[in-house]
């Protein structure tokens, strides 16, 4: 499938760009052409991508990088910015104001999953302690009033609906006194396509009477470049203050979502993940971005690109492991390199194989900050004693304690653990099929620490 | 539907031919200049030809040599490198459309197979753009099939209908029940979707109003035997067609695709009706593969397509299916049925 290789493709250019001996125009232009197929492929509207990707070229040409780093590194990092700017960098969820009560209104095309979003936004507060209740202002769909009831029954949330009134501002008005005893009322509206004025007349004076506080789009992950003509005619109609994007279990890139929230400054809030009815999360926008792209996470492969290790080191480096004869310096290295790529969680993650791997809810946080500090320990070395820990005598110590601050039971530690590491790398000997690796290291992997 | 895509690809058909007409412009002063001087040289080198002809009996090669001349100040050539530059603006406008990018990329290598390199006569390049990219769409587009006299062709004539959720499949299935009850078919429709919260409320509703039998289960009950019973239903009371609605499942969950297949295994539909929404973007093209070869499908039906005027979804799924589309759902009654044409859809794209 050309759509999978384009994350593939993507990595292979930006890699080209750190690779190569000269960046020129041409390059850049290609990287340029590589990022917007990629988001193009993802249903990212045309216009947002051209501008974005203007954006880099313009600065990637023009602008001069910092002293003391390289043109390469520099252009991964104006891509980087850029396309954290596009997608954002926070977390958003909804702050439920304590007002009784705090309405939040759904609205969006027919199909993208408004209703079934309900029971799940519902399920998600009243699991947080809030009184929830529901109402049905679809009057168009047949049987819509009974799949929200059948939706909150299931969650054993309350929900108001009357399946013989046509005219959904009669519904709301019927009800309107029992709001006020809940803390959260999530109002369910006809699919509508946005283009259609009778049913928007209809949104705005829902709109207009309801006056919700939160006013959430939904949005299909698959959609294309339609939305942002939807988005654009919903907001007209009733001032959208966030998107929930639905469908994102499928393989859909949601490049479409991006598009509503350009158009409406409102920010995705909630991504729909499944069926059931705990199938809702907070978006997370570094998942979203690896997902758009088609690649892992992006910050990671960035930083990746511009690892001050190049291919060949980390080559010599492996074999040195494997043979068992690698020294403090080579430890430091990978470290230096491994806390460029972010949390220990992370790129266990990215490990083949790692991901399965049970271990104890504290053991990465707490090998991090040792790392750390064998970090500081090895900068209080000599070279002597970095090349040769065996070396390393009882006032050795002492002194390397006193100069990093690291207790010497620390300093101890870590040439246990050299040691123990070292031994680990000859026992292996050739093993070459990773996930044999990953089995070997599972036995020692909790009382050992974290060499690779 | 395509009422973007028509403007636009118009205009970009146009824009590309002036592109090109303009860098031709000091190109062709150079042909002119040629010209005399051929002519000159041409007169006398007939009368040496003449001579020569006759005497080496070369008759057919000379007469190629003017030919050559004479294509090369009426006709034109596309190089590869140009193509690229060219045609990068068709691209957006066809990706801007909502065609999948793996599609463009077919459309792309057709239109360069038909262009590049080849002689083109001057003043019809924006005709020969057209007449190729018209070959390429239409090319996408598998023939319809005439629907009606399929399904009259058995009895009970068993329809099945997938897709993902939210798509339309109930919605159209009250359609299509209507479309053939006109046609004077009587149908019974079976609720095999037993999963999603007041689909068979739904159903029920549309059956009502459309005076259709329906056969339902529970929620929860096993949708293979919703679809059995309702086929036995049809042979015991004669009915003409069976219309099957499923749930609607996302092609990656393995599951859900299995569940489906099982009600096919049982069910043994004559028809398989892929349900696809036009405002689909890239992702309709793996939607469309995944389900194609999960079951075995024979035709598709869009709906939406009031929706969208850019209409690029159909040129995709159309392609990656190469099942027939049958019809669009383009409102919410239901006689918003349009049967689909490919040479309408073709005239509309404005090709």
């Amino acid at each position: 499938m050309a759509i999978d290789n384009l994350g593939t493709k993507l990595k292979e250019s930006l890699r080209k760009l750190t690779r190569g001996v000269f960046v020129d125009k041409k390059q850049i232009e290609e990287l340029v052409k590589d990022i917007q197929r990629a988001l193009l492929s993802a249903d990212v509207n045309v216009k947002q991508v051209f501008e974005l990707t203007s954006k880099i070229k313009q600065r990637a040409l023009e602008e001069k990088e910092p002293k003391g780093i390289d043109k390469r590194t520099h252009i991964v990092n104006i891509v980087y910015e850029e396309l954290v700017n596009f997608l954002g960098k926070e977390e958003h969820g909804i702050k439920i104001e304590n007002k009784k009560p705090f309405k939040i209104m759904m609205v969006g095309l027919f199909g993208s999953g408004k209703t079934t979003s309900i029971g799940k936004l519902a399920k998600y507060y009243s699991k947080r302690g809030y009184k929830i209740g529901t109402v049905g202002l679809d009057v168009h769909r047949p049987a819509a009033p009974e799949q929200l009831k059948q939706v909150c029954d299931a969650i054993k949330v309350d929900c108001f609906i009357d399946k013989k009134e046509k005219d959904a501002l009669n519904i709301y008005k019927k009800f309107e006194k029992e709001f006020k005893n809940y803390d959260i009322l999530i109002i369910d509206t006809a699919g509508r396509d946005a283009l259609s004025q009778d049913l928007i007349k209809e949104i705005r004076e829902l709109n207009n009477l309801i006056k919700p506080d939160e006013r959430l789009l939904v949005i299909s992950a698959d959609i294309g470049q339609a939305a942002q003509k939807q988005a654009e005619a919903f907001h007209e109609s009733c001032n959208i203050t966030g998107v929930l994007v639905t469908k994102m279990d499928g393989t859909a890139k949601a490049g479409g979502s991006l598009s509503a929230c350009s158009v409406t400054k409102a920010p995705i809030k909630f991504i729909g993940i499944g069926e059931k009815v705990d199938d809702l999360e907070v978006y997370n926008p570094e998942g979203f971005v690896s997902r758009l792209l088609g690649m892992g996470d992006l910050k990671s492969l960035l930083e990746k690109a511009r690892e001050a290790i190049t291919e060949e080191q980390a080559q010599e480096l492996g074999s040195k492991f494997i043979k068992g004869d690698f020294n403090l310096i080579d430890l430091y290295q990978q470290m230096e390199a491994m806390s460029k790529m972010g949390p220990l969680g992370k790129i266990m993650e990215m490990i083949p194989g790692m991901g399965q791997l049970e271990l104890p809810k504290d053991f990465l946080k707490v090998q991090e900050d040792k790392l750390k500090r064998w970090k500081h320990a090895m900068q209080s070395m000599t070279k002597k004693e970095l090349e040769d820990p065996t070396e390393i005598s009882r006032s050795r110590i002492d002194r390397i304690s006193l100069g990093s601050g690291v207790s010497g039971k620390e300093v101890r530690e870590l040439i246990k653990q050299y040691k123990m590491s070292k031994k680990l790398m000859k026992s292996l000997g050739n093993v070459d099929d990773p996930s044999k690796l990953m089995r070997k290291f599972k036995g020692k992997l909790p009382k050992g620490f974290m060499s690779m | 539907m395509f009422k973007f895509l028509k403007e636009k690809l118009k205009k970009t058909v146009e824009n590309i031919s002036n592109k090109f007409k303009k860098e031709e412009i000091k190109e062709e002063v150079k042909p002119k200049a040629e010209i005399k001087e051929i002519k000159i040289e041409k007169i006398q080198e007939k009368k040496k030809e003449i001579k020569g002809e006759v005497v080496e009996g070369k008759i057919k090669e000379k007469k190629g040599f003017f030919e050559v001349v004479k294509e090369k100040i009426t006709t034109t050539t596309i190089e590869g490198d140009k193509f690229e530059e060219l045609f990068y603006d068709l691209e957006l406008v066809l990706l801007e459309n909502n065609v999948a990018v793996e599609v463009v990329e077919k459309i792309k290598n057709d239109l360069k197979r038909y262009l590049v390199d080849k002689p083109i006569k001057r003043g019809k390049i924006e005709e020969t753009i057209e007449d190729s990219l018209r070959y390429s769409i239409g090319n996408l587009f598998i023939d319809t099939i005439n629907f009606l006299e399929q399904v009259k062709a058995k009895k009970p004539y068993v329809i099945c209908f997938v897709g993902i959720n939210g798509g339309g499949k109930t919605t159209t299935i009250a359609k299509v029940a209507n479309y053939l009850q006109n046609n004077g078919l009587n149908c019974v429709i079976a609720a095999a979707d037993t999963f999603r919260a007041a689909s068979i409320e739904q159903l029920e509703e549309h059956a009502d109003k459309l005076g259709v039998k329906l056969i339902k289960h529970d929620y929860g009950a096993d949708p293979a035997a919703v679809a059995f019973d309702a086929i036995e239903h049809a042979k015991a009371k004669g009915k003409d067609v069976v219309l099957i609605d499923t749930a609607g499942r996302l092609h990656s969950n393995e599951d859900l695709i299995n569940e489906m297949k099982k009600i096919v295994r049982v069910a043994k539909p004559d028809m398989t009706i892929f349900i696809g929404e036009s405002i689909t973007g890239n992702d309709c093209v793996l939607q469309a593969q995944k389900f194609s070869e999960a079951v075995k499908l024979d035709g598709i039906i869009l709906t939406k397509a009031d929706i969208d005027e850019k209409g690029g979804a159909a040129i995709s799924i159309g392609y990656i299916t190469k099942k027939p589309i049958l019809f669009l759902g383009v409102g919410q009654k239901y006689n918003d049925l349009k049967e689909f044409n490919k040479e309408e859809i073709i005239k509309s794209i404005g090709l």
